[in-house]
């Protein structure tokens, strides 16, 4: 859901992922402690009227392993429904 | 996964940023001060006309900016769009000027040399109350399609049959946009503290986020 939320955004901050996706901080931090090893998020650390800011969105790499999975899932279903 | 969940997700999520009511609220302040501006001139004959449509831009938009970092940030937190939706509705808000310059300039051009135009200008006038609560419903109804807000769509009808009723039972046009304007407002205040009542600030909150990360 976390790839899913981002692939339709540019970026999008942590409280805003939490509200959307109804996760609590600890487990979103964790999730996305694992994406960004896997290299699929990226943290940006950006300044907002002068005040720190952390952004986060998919990478390149996020974003084709989405497109991927998604043509996988498709494929999956459209086998299930012959 | 379906190419339509994806849209519904991009959906709520341009919606999510939306549900606050600042957007009612500042429309329907700039609605107001039209009419309050029509009421003013017809009152004390002084004209509004130059000052009001430049406070949009020069003043309503930064501080509706403003207000969104303000309000909305802190409780639900920052997302970037991306280019796809702002494109879609700023396509929308030029394909409306276009049209709008392109109809007046034919019309004037046409008016001067073509009987039939004259005509026309000469009914357009005369149900000037319904061509303009027409066009506002139009205008409100594709802003709502693209923003996919369907609280617009209530603000066209309630346009269009206030202006409906308006012409045949000679309401003037200024207490006309001042009804309009505060209906908006007021539904404005009620989204925005719904919104705050649902997402209340918790700054402790957003530290250990920020930390965690």
């Amino acid at each position: 859901m976390i790839t899913t939320q981002l692939y339709v955004v540019e970026s999008a901050d942590f409280l805003f992922l939490q509200h959307q996706l109804q996760m609590t901080p600890g487990n979103l931090s964790s999730h996305l402690s694992k994406l960004e090893e896997a290299g699929y998020v990226e943290i940006v650390k950006e300044f907002i009227e002068r005040k720190p800011h952390t952004a986060l969105k998919l990478t390149k790499k996020g974003r084709n392993a989405f497109k991927e999975y998604q043509h996988n899932l498709k494929q999956v279903f459209n086998g299930l429904s012959e | 996964m379906k190419e339509t969940s994806l849209k519904e997700i991009e959906k709520k999520t341009y919606m999510s940023y939306h549900q606050d009511g600042l957007i009612d609220i500042f429309v329907g302040i700039y609605v107001l001060l039209f009419g309050l501006g029509i009421l003013l001139l017809t009152v004390t004959d002084f004209s509004t006309w130059f000052v009001i449509p430049a406070i949009f831009p020069a003043i309503m938009i930064p501080v509706w900016i403003s207000a969104k970092k303000r309000i909305t940030m802190p409780r639900i937190g920052y997302v970037r769009i991306g280019s796809r939706g702002a494109s879609k509705l700023m396509a929308v808000f030029i394909g409306l000027m276009v049209a709008g310059l392109g109809t007046f300039m034919v019309f004037t051009f046409a008016s001067r040399t073509q009987p039939w135009a004259s005509m026309l200008r000469d009914l357009l006038i005369s149900n000037g109350m319904i061509i303009i609560g027409i066009a506002a419903a139009t205008i409100s109804s594709l802003f709502a399609y693209t923003m996919g807000l369907k609280r617009l769509y209530a603000y066209g009808l309630l346009t269009l049959v206030l202006f409906f009723t308006g012409y045949f039972v000679a309401v003037p046009f200024e207490y006309l946009l001042v009804t309009i304007g505060l209906v908006i407002i007021i539904n404005g205040f009620v989204l925005l503290m719904r919104f705050m009542r649902k997402y209340p600030l918790t700054q402790g909150d957003k530290k250990i986020v920020e930390e965690s990360l």
